[in-house]
């Protein structure tokens, strides 16, 4: 980490540290390490359910677990999807959001052990719920299949648990803030009221006939892009410039980023009920929401891969373990946002509706931009949370690419065979079978990618875990870099 | 950028505005939507379903099958739904109010089910159409998975009584 540059702190630039983030990092520890770990250990049993659920796919009378019911696809995809979300993202993102807001604010957390509740109720209710699903107690609402005495527990955890983010922000001793602060203090208040309302009119008071079809793309869209969009967006915001020791490229523009994603993307959900059975006009404003989410796209694209081209930075972030993560992220996201605007307009989005190509969306979104952003976090903040350094380079470099590898063929195989499919299901005379079969070869990628994920999860849960255990002593004061 | 409480109001309106002009102002679009007669004094359409057609709905949201399956007939012009036979006229808001848990699904691993009941032969072809080739074998028992449960009859008979096939005010059949 570099030290200079103490005096004055230019603008695009988070504060440098002090002698006081020892403490402030001593005090997150605990309930920090408690995240990340089942943050970790949600995401190696989604990864597990992910090679599974590819070798089931497309072939229901195949594939394991064909004559057991508590393991029949419809479950199994959506506990994989679920604890991915829920398990990995939320757990994760508790953690980075928490360390991020207490660097940035010099936030000292004196009651930690109600984070720790939180996390606690949080993950209880999770184990919970993927347990009633597998029991067969499911809702036919993505992300929302959960039993609906699920959703009260969640939300009151998350409040426990996600809500520090804005009480260091409120407490912050100086006046300057930074774009991290924005984007965390965003997702940390929009998630809890999207998933109350949204648990309220799809599953308590169920709104009547499509309207909860309706209700519900809004919350999935605002799930992925308002919580996990948004703070993987703070965190790039923030490594990007603190390990290359410069400003970020066009940081005047990023309160506009900021203001311009929060206000489209809570509008582009409907995008994704194309040819329902619902209102033209909800469609239409769907399509227009998410061409118009290209501004805050373009904005951090300039602000990202800007910072990124001045002095060799490119290479620089290659050989640095987490800008490597983070930059791979960063390039996803721009991706994902420039597919998003095209593949909204009718003619595209009618060609790839109810095809994979959705579910490659999510997946560039939710692991090439936002679970690579966190690895990276990961490689940077958990050093100076234990005092030791990553037991293994070489697990590393398989982390890196296994991930890399499998979460660039998953989204491939999802986009590209997807578009194929959609192609071929416009034909009426082409039959599913027929189509199933020209997908068998993209059915392949996808399951060498889902087992290059779990490759890559396992190495970094062995090094990150090996790292914790070596550390189980109490955190030192003072820091290891 | 400075005051948490324009932070927070404006995330509060980001978060709302879409939500009061998508979901509340579909609800009072849609939400008096109820049964209408296809002609002058005739029946109400959409059907109630039948008490074994509930239970066996509830069958199909336990298994996931939204997962593969939508219920949804696109309009000509978007896909090729009503030339595949999925449903003779796309769906309409209407078709959905009697539904407790709206089952549109966003995945087509499998075909259309929305119009599913008009199509079936017999219910012979609807247990045949369950087991998949030769899945989902706990719901039937005896050697050659013949003697169907009571969960494989329920959901057999919500599987028939899907079906939009009934003109609507929204959607009429052509004559």
């Amino acid at each position: 980490m570099t030290q200079d540059n103490r005096s004055g702190r230019p603008q695009g630039r988070p504060p440098e540290g002090d002698a006081r983030l020892s403490r402030v990092e001593a005090q997150l520890r605990g309930p920090f390490l408690l995240f990340f770990v089942s943050a970790v250990v949600w995401l190696l049993v989604a990864s597990v359910l992910g090679v599974i659920t590819a070798l089931q796919q497309g072939s229901l009378a195949a594939g394991p677990f064909r004559d057991c019911e508590v393991f029949s696809y419809g479950r199994l995809v959506a506990v994989q999807r679920n604890l991915f979300v829920y398990g990995w993202g939320f757990n994760a993102f508790f953690a980075l959001n928490l360390w991020l807001l207490s660097q940035l604010s010099r936030f000292e957390l004196r009651n930690g052990w109600l984070a720790t509740l939180g996390g606690a109720a949080w993950n209880l209710a999770l184990t919970y719920g993927v347990a009633q699903i597998f029991a067969g107690h499911q809702n036919g609402f993505g992300l929302l299949e959960f039993p609906r005495e699920v959703g009260p527990v969640l939300a009151v955890a998350f409040l426990l648990a996600g809500f520090w983010p804005i009480v260091a922000f409120a407490r912050r001793p100086t006046g300057h803030t930074f774009a991290s602060q924005w984007f965390v203090v965003g997702a940390s208040f929009a998630f809890p009221l999207t998933y109350l309302l949204a648990q309220l009119l799809v599953l308590w008071q169920p709104a009547s006939g499509v309207v909860q079809a309706i209700a519900h793309s809004w919350f999935v869209s605002n799930l992925l892009l308002l919580w996990i969009g948004a703070s993987a967006l703070a965190a790039v915001y923030y490594f990007l410039p603190k390990v290359l020791g410069r400003t970020i490229s066009g940081y005047y523009l990023a309160p506009v980023a900021f203001w311009s994603f929060f206000f489209f993307a809570g509008w582009t959900g409907p995008a994704a009920l194309l040819g329902s059975p619902v209102p033209l006009w909800i469609q239409s404003v769907g399509v227009v929401a998410g061409a118009m989410l290209i501004v805050p796209v373009i904005i951090t694209a300039i602000n990202f891969h800007g910072t990124l081209s001045a002095e060799s930075g490119w290479s620089r972030a290659w050989n640095d373990t987490t800008l490597r993560f983070v930059s791979f992220g960063a390039v996803a996201f721009t991706l994902f946002g420039l597919l998003n605007a095209v593949f909204g307009f009718r003619g595209y989005n009618a060609t790839v509706r109810f095809t994979s190509f959705a579910a490659g969306q999510e997946q560039l979104l939710a692991y090439a931009f936002a679970t690579m952003v966190l690895f990276g976090a990961a490689y940077f903040v958990l050093p100076r949370l234990t005092g030791a350094l990553w037991p293994s380079a070489k697990l590393v470099h398989v982390h890196f690419w296994a991930t890399a590898l499998g979460v660039i063929g998953s989204v491939v195989a999802l986009l590209v065979g997807g578009w194929q499919a959609g192609k071929q299901l416009a034909d009426a005379s082409v039959s599913l079978p027929q189509v199933a079969k020209a997908g068998a070869a993209w059915q392949y990628v996808l399951t060498v990618s889902a087992v290059l994920l779990l490759v890559g999860a396992v190495a970094f849960a062995l090094n990150a875990f090996g790292m914790i255990l070596k550390s189980s002593a109490p955190a030192s004061e003072g820091r290891h870099d | 950028m400075k005051n948490l409480n324009t932070l927070l109001a404006g995330v509060f309106l980001a978060v709302a505005l879409p939500f009061a002009a998508l979901v509340i102002s579909s609800q009072a679009q849609l939400g008096a939507l109820g049964r209408a007669p296809a002609e002058d004094g005739g029946p109400l359409f959409p059907s109630r379903e039948p008490g074994l057609a509930i239970q066996g709905r509830a069958v199909y949201v336990s298994l996931g099958c939204v997962n593969c399956h939508t219920q949804q007939v696109r309009p000509a012009g978007q896909g090729s739904d009503i030339a595949r036979g999925y449903g003779v006229r796309p769906s309409v808001a209407r078709d959905y109010v009697l539904q407790k848990q709206v089952l549109l699904g966003d995945r087509r691993v499998g075909p259309d089910l929305a119009n599913y009941g008009a199509r079936a032969k017999d219910v012979d072809a609807v247990h045949a159409a369950i087991k998949h080739n030769g899945g989902f074998s706990f719901l039937y028992a005896g050697d050659k998975q013949t003697v169907a449960s009571e969960r494989a009859v329920a959901l057999a008979a919500y599987l028939q009584s899907l079906r939009q096939d009934y003109s609507s005010p929204e959607a009429k059949l052509k004559q």
